[in-house]
């Protein structure tokens, strides 16, 4: 019987070399990837712990990207709690406040490498399977521990293989892809399980488009999101990475999974998807809810921040203004991303149209600073969770949608298929 | 300082499916450092009455998929700042049963509990037999035991704990 990625990319980093679904297994972790929890929680994990120094100090990265730069008093406690914390223990890798998302930012600078074990103390951690990694989100106490020893126990998840072939249309995202896969599947539909992407649509995507595949696996529970290594990966190492040495890690033929899924996009064509209040599963075709008012659009976050999804954006919004009224808010990923919308004058189409643009962070994803919603207000958003509250007011209510249908929606000032504009 | 796993008796607060951790603890919150200033604000959206009428060992039973979304490790600490003496559903996310058993939360799976059970009635869970009893009709359910490693972390009082205990640094 052959192994899955999950199986495979998991075995290389235990000490006897295995790794089957449903075994309990201690790995050896490649990175880890800590933000402000390490500030707000962590840190007092690892005082309980009488810990003293980090297991290697250039395997950890730190990041403050959540209310960055700090909101509050709190949040700048946080902070300044972490830069104390990367100073003392030595750590090579921090990107304070003005780099960006750290689900962004580690890939764009290189950290991210094909076949490793990465862990992230957040939960989208699994946006880096789109690099061919075993990647998952972890909390304080579990992070803790691997800050301590670099290892961590795993139960090893079966793994739902997920096949999509054909190519997406005009104004369709793979925002609109995995929003109608997470909804076949269910809030819990992938729970303990590894999401395995394949074919051609996968195979021909672009890295960020991927990257917002793996992202949106959690929503269905999924442990990890794996994909192969594909042309546009192998060129963003290169480019990004290039001291790095790495092998492609492929599923065996006759690996066993629990699920297959097949979404055959030629025949059957995806459209703009849209995922009605309050769950990211709740997907329905955009023309179901179209018309609905909008008071706020945003374009950001871990999910669909990137320069891609600030191109389509502008493309839409391009000499054209937003509906009175409305608030278009657009965060950048990075700070390089910022910089190379800058570049390429999309900023200033953005802000033409009568968007506001911010520095790059989390924000009002988060419901932190820079977005945060109202009693009753209505937002649109390119984020990947509308849980109620989430992104302010209990009473607020989000929808969640590809950057094409944002941006259309903040023209028409009410929820809009981006190929009707 | 292995302790003993005793039964909890207490109020049920009954919860529907997928109640995730943004509706246990909300984003904005997640600033405060100190927890029981946090743990105000526990179940603050789907039931604003929780926080003052909370009492210790109360047991929170829900349905599916209970603390879906982030990872926050603060959603099983305010129930235990809380009081809660343990949480029983149909089934848990992940990221959540592995954060409960690291902060010493003890977690049950038990088939269709929430339509079992009503809101307020008074329970009694057993940990090591896995089943929860209802206590004015006597009726009880049977869930699966604890796997080993966590019925361990529980014994020994959370993960942390667990490590100094395993690192020698008693
Ligand atoms: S952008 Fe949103 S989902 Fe992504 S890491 Fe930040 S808060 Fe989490």
């Amino acid at each position: 019987m052959g192994y899955t990625l999950a199986e495979k990319l998991l075995a290389s980093h235990t000490n006897d070399g295995k790794a089957t679904a449903g075994d309990i297994v201690e790995a050896n972790v490649d990175l880890l990837m800590v933000h402000e929890v390490l500030g707000s929680r962590i840190l007092g994990v690892l005082e309980e712990m009488e810990f003293k120094k980090v297991w290697d100090p250039e395997r950890i990265v730190v990041v403050n990207d959540h209310w960055a730069p700090a909101s509050d008093i709190n949040s700048a406690e946080i902070h300044r709690r972490n830069r104390n914390f990367v100073k003392d223990q030595g750590i090579t890798h921090f990107y304070d406040v003005d780099c960006g998302i750290s689900h962004h930012v580690l890939p764009e600078k290189g950290l991210i490498v094909p076949g490793e074990l990465v862990i992230g103390s957040d939960s989208h951690s699994t946006t880096y399977g789109a690099f061919n990694t075993f990647s998952t989100g972890l909390a304080a106490t579990d992070s803790a521990l691997i800050l301590a020893t670099g290892s961590c126990w795993f139960r090893v998840p079966d793994s739902i293989r997920i096949d999509v072939t054909g190519e997406l249309q005009d104004m369709v995202m793979s925002k609109d892809l995995i929003l109608k896969i997470i909804s076949d599947l269910g809030p819990d539909g992938a729970n303990y399980q590894s999401m395995e992407f394949h074919g051609d649509t996968i195979d021909t995507m672009k890295v960020g488009e991927r990257m917002t595949i793996s992202n949106m696996s959690v929503e269905a529970g999924a442990k990890c999101a794996p994909m192969t290594v594909n042309g546009h990966v192998n060129k963003w190492m290169e480019t990004l990475a290039p001291s790095k040495r790495w092998k492609p890690t492929l599923p065996d033929k006759d690996a066993e999974y629990i699920d297959t899924r097949t979404y055959d996009i030629k025949s059957d064509p995806l459209g703009p998807m849209v995922a009605t209040p309050d769950s990211p599963t709740n997907g329905k075709a955009v023309r179901e809810v179209s018309g609905v008012p909008i008071d706020q659009a945003f374009i950001g976050s871990c999910t669909n921040g990137r320069i891609g999804d600030l191109e389509i954006a502008a493309k839409i919004l391009k000499g054209k203004k937003i509906r009175e009224g409305v608030r278009l808010i657009i965060t950048p990923a990075s700070k390089h991303t910022w910089m190379m919308a800058l570049e390429r004058g999309l900023l200033k189409i953005f802000m033409e149209a009568g968007g506001i643009v911010t520095n790059s962070t989390c924000g009002a994803c988060v419901g932190g600073h820079l977005g945060v919603l109202g009693a009753g207000e209505v937002c649109i958003s390119s984020t990947n969770r509308n849980f109620k509250g989430r992104m302010g007011h209990q009473d607020s209510r989000i929808y969640l949608a590809s950057p094409a249908t944002v941006a259309a929606s903040a023209l028409m000032g009410a929820i809009t298929d981006p190929r009707s504009v | 300082m292995t302790k003993e796993l005793k039964p909890v008796t207490g109020r049920a607060w009954v919860f529907g499916n997928d109640v995730n951790t943004d509706q246990i603890i909300q984003g904005q919150y997640l600033t405060l450092l100190d927890y029981a200033e946090m743990a105000k604000h526990t179940f603050e959206i789907p039931r604003p009455v929780f926080k003052s009428k909370v009492k210790k060992n109360d047991i929170v039973i829900a349905g599916r998929n209970f603390g879906g979304g982030s990872s926050r490790e603060e959603a099983p600490k305010v129930l235990l700042q809380s009081g809660i003496g343990c949480v029983v559903a149909e089934s848990f996310a992940r990221i959540f049963y592995r954060n409960g058993f690291n902060v010493g939360l003890p977690l049950l799976i038990i088939p269709n509990v929430a339509k079992l059970v009503s809101d307020g009635e008074t329970v009694i869970v057993d940990l090591i037999e896995g089943t929860l009893s209802v206590r004015s009709s006597g009726d009880v359910l049977h869930g699966k035991p604890l796997p080993s490693r966590m019925l361990n972390l529980l014994k020994e009082g959370g993960a942390v704990a667990w490590y100094k205990q395993s690192s020698g640094k008693h």
